[in-house]
């Protein structure tokens, strides 16, 4: 006969818990669960290496170019969804002058002011000349031309642009390309026979690895054609774009952050400094949206990019208004 | 005998599900260090599900406890669903639209889909089992 079995006996039956795992068993979950987080660490840290330096170690390199958006300040807006946009964008203006940083250009794509007023045109730009940069540059948004085809806004920030407004420069070994797409437009953003010449003999004398930025107002992607959130001819401007390594277009006009990639092109919508716009499609029109006491900060931002020398892509940065 | 004969499918699985997910690591490892990276939120997510990938998958190497089945099945799971949303809904305001980038974006299902399949497997013969057991006369 054998004698009765002692629980004692087996240490994994003495200390076996009421789910019914051993400590020998959790001690081995736990071993292995521990060596897949130390390998998950390891393999982000060699992958995150590869890809180059991070965003904050760009951000201490003097030799990266820096340079920030803003977007629809729709200086003269009267109503409920921002009682004060001259107060936000000012705001807007005093966080980038506190970056840590000075950048190197500021761009402001489109939408400065709200009806095409000289007296807004004035103030918009009395306004960024507050700005602790090289050089401001803008796009205009069709609320820039409202009845002139654009007239008053080349006056004020058309200097060395070409046709209705459009220009490239070259900084930091990034070639950057403003665009108009907002003089012509029915429905969706147009571009126009011009300015694709244009964009076509801009970059043929370049390099394939030269990294392009493109500006415009409206996006150059169809983000939601129906409320007119695309351009019409931009598949055509961006296929001279093709063959670069890195291509990254950044936009305003739909006042929210967006973001999506198509081969070797990305896009970046920014939202505003104004007011908010709903959702594609979660309204009947992209109208105004009044949001509840306190939220509106959150909706507001600007953007901040840092571009390293050698690197593939654009670091991006959004911050909500302070 | 038996025993071996036994052994050998599930280890032709559990490196079956090594492979596939060493296939999606590398494929977000690709898409983040060429310019996923740079995107707010999602380059972040990528960096988490290719190393996450990758160390499941050598471990798989070695063996097959259930919270590496669980761990590499959360992941594929989560992978696929992070490309359902960011065709849908978006994540984090990031959508694209349909196998783009190509191929990375097909490739990743299919690895991701497979991975799922042969994790399914042992659990479905299992419960098979269970529901007809041999009696003997």
């Amino acid at each position: 006969m054998t004698a009765p079995r002692d629980p004692a006996d087996n240490p994994d039956d003495a200390q076996r818990r009421p789910g019914g795992m051993s400590r020998r068993q959790l001690l081995r979950h736990g071993a292995w669960f521990g060596g897949a987080v130390v390998l998950t660490v390891a393999g982000g840290e060699v992958i995150s290496h590869i890809g180059g330096a991070p965003a904050a170690a760009l951000a201490d390199d003097p030799n990266a170019l820096r340079f920030v958006q803003i977007s629809d300040s729709h200086i003269g807006f009267h109503g409920p969804a921002n009682l004060d946009v001259t107060g936000s964008f000012a705001r807007a203006i005093t966080q980038v002058n506190s970056l840590d940083l000075a950048p190197d250009f500021v761009m402001h794509t489109g939408d400065l002011t709200h009806l095409s007023a000289a007296a807004q045109f004035d103030q918009v730009k009395q306004m960024l000349g507050g700005l602790r940069t090289g050089k401001v540059f803008t796009v205009p948004g069709e609320h820039d031309s409202v009845d002139d085809h654009g007239q008053k806004y080349r006056a004020t920030f058309g200097a060395g642009s070409r046709g209705d407004g459009w220009y490239s420069f070259d900084i930091k070994g990034v070639h950057v390309i403003a665009l108009v797409n907002t003089l012509a437009l029915e429905k969706l953003g147009h571009l126009g026979v011009d300015q694709l010449d244009f964009i076509q003999r801009d970059v043929a004398s370049l390099s394939s690895d030269t990294p392009i930025v493109v500006f415009s107002h409206i996006p150059l992607f169809a983000m939601y054609p129906a409320w007119g959130w695309g351009t019409d001819d931009a598949t055509q401007a961006l296929s001279y774009l093709r063959r670069f390594s890195s291509v990254t277009c950044l936009n305003g006009h739909v006042h929210q952050l967006f973001s999506k990639t198509e081969g070797n092109v990305t896009f970046y919508s920014a939202t505003t400094t104004a007011y908010p716009l709903p959702h594609p499609g979660q309204a009947a029109a992209p109208a105004p949206l009044t949001l509840p006491a306190g939220q509106l900060g959150d909706a507001l931002g600007i953007r901040d990019v840092t571009y390293q020398p050698g690197q593939h892509a654009l670091a991006v940065r959004d911050r909500k208004l302070t | 005998m038996t025993t071996r004969r036994a052994a050998l499918p599930a280890t032709s699985l559990r490196i079956g599900v090594a492979v596939c997910l060493a296939a999606s690591g590398v494929v977000h490892a690709e898409l983040y260090i060429h310019g996923y990276r740079a995107i707010p939120g999602i380059g972040p997510m990528f960096l988490l599900q290719a190393s996450g990938s990758l160390a499941v998958a050598v471990l798989l190497l070695i063996g097959a406890p259930p919270v590496l089945r669980l761990g590499a099945a959360a992941l594929t799971a989560g992978a696929l669903g992070g490309f359902a949303l960011s065709r849908t809904v978006g994540v984090f305001g990031f959508i694209e639209r349909g196998l783009n980038p190509a191929p990375e974006a097909l490739i990743s299902i299919v690895v991701e889909v497979a991975a799922l399949l042969l994790l399914a497997i042992p659990p479905a013969i299992a419960r098979g089992a269970r529901r007809s057991p041999l009696r003997p006369r």
